[in-house]
């Protein structure tokens, strides 16, 4: 299988067809793309900001609380991503800010992997006043900055559309 | 209405509709302003809600904070969406919506936080949240998300301007 064959599988899916058919399926998949991304950006910066040292006269357990939201946030954006991709993905795919997107994507889901491996449990232990340890910091400093990225590409995507200047 | 007209004709509105980058970037700062007052109200409404119990109410006033910034930001980013488009936007429906959505939300959350007065908000053990704050945070999230729904129906339903 080639790549134009991959994308024309997505193009041919009968989700594909069923959102260009519609006229308010785009729309409402990006009302629910906003509302993901609100729950996400509101988890992540409870736990990042916490882990950094700010909100610090609260235990590291309370903060990771607010984590599902954030997973909840990002299973949204997914869903409702698929579905965009696939009403249009030969636009998609070639644009760059849609794949540095993606690439980002992929960095902040290791990063978050990592933190979840090694770091997820020593940060539970972590009481009212106590520090984050640097790689904790560093893991909440690039969530952050990945994240929001991931976002501002997002916005862009659309003034690349057609351009293949770089990636 | 002649005012209107002559905001559209000058240099900085023609610029904001002509430039292949102004839109997308003033755009860019309105979503993460978004991301940030919404964001932050959907996480409070969660714990006056009964979510995280232990996360202390009074940890959220930093966070408030943060969500000033974003609103302050979505404010400015918005009065310069508006300005491209000065003779159509204030006749767009969805607009008015969103307008009236945002004012809403945000007398939720005031009224969110006069209930909680009186309320122990640096503890966490055995404190007890009243049916006001819970019946505001709903509503506030409600608000919030009708703003959503009517700022993306903008971009679809905005018309020409009226003769």
């Amino acid at each position: 299988m080639t790549e134009a064959d991959i994308l024309h599988w997505f193009r041919d899916t009968s989700l594909g067809a069923a959102v260009r058919h519609s006229r308010w399926m785009f729309a409402t998949g990006e009302t629910f793309h906003f509302l993901g991304l609100s729950l996400l950006v509101g988890g992540i910066l409870i736990v990042d900001l916490r882990l950094l040292g700010f909100l610090r006269h609260i235990s590291m357990r309370s903060a990771l609380a607010f984590l599902p939201f954030a997973i909840i946030g990002f299973v949204i954006n997914l869903l409702t991503g698929i579905l965009f991709f696939t009403a249009d993905p030969m636009m998609y795919w070639p644009n760059p800010a849609f794949r540095l997107k993606m690439f980002l994507i992929l960095l902040a889901g290791i990063n978050a992997l990592i933190f979840t491996l090694f770091m997820h449990r020593q940060a539970l232990a972590l009481g009212d006043d106590d520090q984050a340890t640097t790689f904790m910091k560093v893991s909440a400093g690039l969530s952050l900055s990945l994240w929001l990225v991931v976002l501002l590409l997002g916005r862009l995507l659309p003034a690349f559309e057609g351009s293949t200047s770089f990636f | 209405m002649e005012f209107l007209a002559w905001l559209e004709q000058t240099e900085f509105s023609t610029w904001l509709r002509e430039s292949d980058w102004a839109h997308p970037i003033v755009l860019c700062f309105h979503a993460v302003g978004m991301g940030l007052v919404v964001g932050i109200s959907f996480m409070y409404c969660a714990r006056v809600l009964g979510y995280a119990k232990s996360f202390p109410l009074a940890a959220f006033d930093q966070l408030f904070g943060l969500a000033w910034f974003g609103f302050a930001m979505n404010a400015a980013s918005g009065i310069v969406l508006l300005m491209a488009e000065p003779r159509r936007m204030p006749f767009t429906p969805a607009f008015l919506i969103k307008m009236v959505m945002i004012v809403f939300a945000g007398l939720s959350l005031w009224a969110l936080s006069r209930t909680l007065e009186g309320t122990e908000r640096t503890r966490t053990k055995d404190v007890k949240v009243p049916r006001g704050a819970k019946v505001a945070a709903i509503t506030s999230i409600v608000f919030w998300c009708g703003a959503i729904v009517a700022g993306r129906l903008i971009g679809y339903t905005i018309g020409p301007p009226p003769a």
